[in-house]
């Protein structure tokens, strides 16, 4: 068996309840070594319940989490040796400036990289000097994650990471993910933000309701959806009636927009060909669009009310 | 002004039971008090002894007040009016701090005043909701010492004098609110208010003077300074004076008036003594460390404690001599004292070892302060952010309950130290400054205990570990000061570990109670050690 492929995160059947409530289901989450995965899910999936528990800060109710192989809850200090965690919901020391925040966080893991710190505080543009009472949600996730980033680890768990920075820091940060992947290092990255995603994941696993829905490579994810077509043509509504696989017909004067299944490409393609069309873009899904089709169109009765509020959040 | 009432309801809703428990505790030490007079000393002869032993007392006029005749009202406002008036004062204080600097700080006041309000109106809620807590607890107070079976005009007034003190600290409060940067310091600050106000008034009535049938005490100049003083010259149920009333809630309305002109004045989040917002761009070498960061957290807290406990040292060093010298010149007094402790340094002892009794007290809240942070940082969650290191829960803890105790134990040798250090300068006799010096460092394996059981609280319940920590405090100190006095069974007074620290110097050292002390503390703290692997970090 290939060493390489033995996965950095690996869960199975994972449950958690906190009281009555069930914040996982049975979550079956597998990392590999050298991959940026995404891990996608509105808001309330156990997102951050499932890296809380890779951290060993919260115990399964059962099933099993494994990082580098090693039981979380049990081992916490050996597992944690490789891992940089940056939570969701960064709150620092009100009296601790930034620079002294970084320091300690990279220094109890054993040390920070100075020219590592030195750039990423400038390429943040971050003022390490100032109190972190003063600092913004953005400033403090900045700190985070120059801490996390100052010292180089074989994995990092990234909550939401960008939640807080703006589109020039968002750039910043994913140069800095994929300097540490380059290195050889593995990423899990849990996000409701689909651009970040897919700009920097391999692979993705879905998770609705404390379960994983989906999982795979972006390719593999966009196999099982529609491409979306735009058309200028003069075809008439009566011809587009006849094609076979289209859906969500809208028309426009000449321009008309539908989505196609995949299986149907060829017949459309044919089609289109004998149409008469004078210009066309065909795009590939978004994740938004697999998202939707996960949290909206295939939402059952209990969870139209979250489908409908990811769908504002998107 | 229905903004006004709505944001004050909205406060009370949020507040929730944390008041009620703060008034129906109060009310209760003065109902337990007023039980214990009517029934333990139910004859005019067993007050008036009493008494007179209290009045010859520095020390029992320091910690309770001034005793002002044998009635049954009078005995019983002396023995609970400084400490409900203190309780009183903190109540409101830390009411108004959590409704106005902490939600600046949390940003809750942002939402509020993005709606149709001025900049003040939430400060008015607070201050209404302030005065009718304070109006509850007054009743609440005087249906206490109604329900103990004494006058109830009396009862009323005493009611409204402990009501009063609490809202001169409400308006005090909403002061320093403005002033202060962060909930925390506001707190602490408003805190060290209440506790003055009770020092100052201690000192001016510890050197007062006793008529000589040592039934009444006149409290010297320094009680004037002091609010709870002043309610205490309200004497409800001897010769009732309501002008030392209108005193109080004049100092009141000057001090919210202040307050809200000040928070008019400001931004949202600024105060008038400015934080300094500038940080080093490096850690320092003490900061590469769980140990580092606990003891960077808590240095500027020990340094506040350690301040008021060499505050307590030296009125303890200092004023011992000079309450010695103002008893006696009074005859009665000499007499009495001669029969009940032999020997010349007795009357400097008493006062030293009762007010060393305190700093063990002040050792022990400053403990349960220091390992409260875990909760903080649980709470706030620093904690998941600290804990995603490679280094252990037990480290994370252990750190913090070393702090702690360091904490404690500089508390008490700061108390101890200043006394000995006043005492040797004055050279007034008494136990030697060594010996003082031993006696303060002799509570401290009892103050021990306070943390620890907050901490194994912690490791467990972490919700429940403020309140079970305060509590237990709280129960000790009442156990301490009115266990006797209600003839309480002699294991339930065992309970308190201060019952087992040697009150040094009147008694000797007792190696048995310290050692016992000391081995619950480090019980509870390896139990704790062990019990934070065993539950969910809470977020």
């Amino acid at each position: 068996m290939d060493i390489d492929s033995t996965p950095v995160i690996h869960t199975t059947q994972l449950v958690k309840n906190f009281g009555r409530t069930s914040a996982l289901t049975g979550l079956d989450l597998s990392v590999l070594p050298g991959e940026v995965h995404g891990f996608l899910g509105p808001n309330g999936a156990g997102k951050s319940t499932t890296l809380r528990i890779l951290l060993g800060l919260i115990r399964p109710t059962s099933g099993t989490a494994r990082v580098f192989g090693i039981d979380p809850w049990a081992e916490p200090v050996r597992a944690h040796r490789d891992v940089a965690y940056v939570p969701g919901d960064v709150t620092l020391w009100p009296n601790l400036s930034g620079g002294e925040v970084i320091d300690l966080l990279a220094g109890l893991r054993g040390g920070v990289n100075e020219n590592l710190r030195g750039e990423l505080i400038e390429e943040f543009d971050f003022d390490p000097r100032k109190k972190a009472r003063t600092y913004s949600k953005g400033n403090r996730q900045k700190a985070a994650l120059i801490a996390a980033f100052s010292r180089p680890a074989r994995l990092y768990l990234l909550d939401e990471p960008s939640s807080g920075l703006d589109p020039v820091m968002d750039a910043v940060f994913r140069r800095h993910v994929r300097r540490v992947t380059s290195d050889g290092a593995t990423v899990l990255l849990s996000s409701h933000i689909l651009t970040e995603v897919e700009q920097l994941c391999n692979r993705v696993t879905i998770i609705r309701s404390g379960v994983a829905v989906e999982s795979g490579t972006l390719a593999e994810l966009r196999h099982l959806t529609r491409t979306r077509f735009r058309v200028t043509s003069a075809a008439t509504p009566e011809v587009l009636a006849t094609w076979r696989g289209i859906h969500d017909l809208r028309i426009d004067g000449t321009t008309i927009e539908f989505d196609a299944d995949a299986a149907d490409l060829g017949s459309v393609l044919d089609a289109l060909a004998t149409a008469g069309i004078t210009g066309i873009t065909a795009s590939p899904p978004s994740l938004e669009e697999l998202f939707m089709r996960h949290y909206g169109l295939q939402a059952t009765g209990q969870n139209i009310g979250q489908a409908s509020h990811t769908g504002q959040a998107l | 002004m229905r903004a006004v009432f709505r944001l004050a309801l909205l406060q009370e809703r949020r507040d929730g039971g944390i008041l009620a428990a703060w008034i129906l505790g109060i009310a209760g030490l003065g109902y337990a008090a007023g039980t214990a007079v009517t029934t333990q000393f139910g004859q005019d002869n067993e007050r008036a002894a009493l008494i007179s032993v209290a009045a010859a007392s520095p020390a029992f006029l320091f910690l309770r007040g001034l005793p002002d005749g044998i009635s049954s009202g009078a005995v019983t406002f002396f023995q609970s009016y400084s400490f409900t008036a203190v309780l009183a004062g903190l109540m409101s204080a830390f009411l108004v701090v959590r409704h106005t600097r902490a939600d600046e700080d949390q940003g809750r006041f942002e939402l509020v005043g993005s709606t149709q309000v001025t900049r003040v109106t939430s400060l008015y809620a607070t201050l209404l909701f302030g005065i009718c807590a304070n109006v509850a607890l007054a009743v609440a107070v005087a249906a206490g010492f109604i329900g103990a079976g004494l006058p109830v005009p009396g009862s009323f007034l005493a009611g409204t004098a402990v009501g009063a003190v609490g809202l001169f600290f409400m308006a005090a409060a909403a002061l320093v609110a403005q002033v202060m940067p962060s909930a925390r310091s506001a707190n602490g600050a408003a805190a060290a208010l209440v506790g003055g106000a009770y020092l100052v008034r201690g000192a001016g009535d510890a050197v007062g003077t006793a008529d000589l049938a040592l039934l009444h005490v006149t409290a010297a100049w320094p009680s004037l300074f002091s609010p709870i003083g002043w309610g205490q010259r309200i004497r409800p149920f001897t010769e009732a004076d309501t002008l030392p009333l209108l005193v109080i809630t004049a100092g009141a309305v000057v001090l919210a008036g202040v307050a809200v002109a000040l928070r008019n004045g400001r931004d949202l989040g600024a105060s008038y003594i400015a934080a300094d917002d500038s940080g080093a761009e490096r850690a320092g070498a003490g900061l590469a460390s769980m140990l580092g960061l606990a003891w960077r957290l808590q240095r500027g807290s020990l340094a506040g404690w350690c301040f008021t406990a060499a505050a307590l040292g030296a009125v303890a060093g200092g004023l011992g001599p000079v309450v010695r010298d103002a008893l006696e010149g009074n005859p009665s007094v000499a007499e009495l004292m001669s029969r009940i402790v032999p020997g010349d340094a007795g009357l400097v002892d008493l006062f030293i070892t009762a007010m060393l009794g305190i700093a063990g007290i002040l050792a022990a809240a400053a403990g349960i302060e220091a390992v409260l942070r875990l909760r903080a940082e649980e709470a706030e969650g620093r904690a998941e952010l600290l804990l995603s290191v490679p280094a252990s829960r037990f480290r994370w803890l252990g750190s913090t309950l070393a702090v702690a105790a360091i904490t404690a134990t500089a508390v008490a040798v700061a108390a101890g130290a200043s006394a000995a250090v006043v005492l040797a300068l004055g050279q007034e006799g008494g136990s030697s400054p060594g010996t003082v010096f031993a006696a303060a460092l002799a509570h401290i394996p009892a103050a021990l205990v306070f943390p620890a059981l907050t901490v194994l609280v912690f490791a467990r319940a972490p919700r429940w570990s403020s309140p079970v920590g305060w509590s237990a405090l709280a129960a000790a100190l009442a156990l301490g000061q009115f266990g006797e006095l209600l003839g309480l069974p002699t294991w339930l007074q065992d309970l308190s570990p201060f019952r087992h620290s040697s009150a040094m110097p009147v008694e000797a050292f007792n190696p048995g109670g310290t050692l016992l002390m000391a081995t619950i503390a480090i019980s509870a703290a390896a139990a704790a050690s062990r019990l934070i692997r065993e539950r969910d970090v809470t977020v």
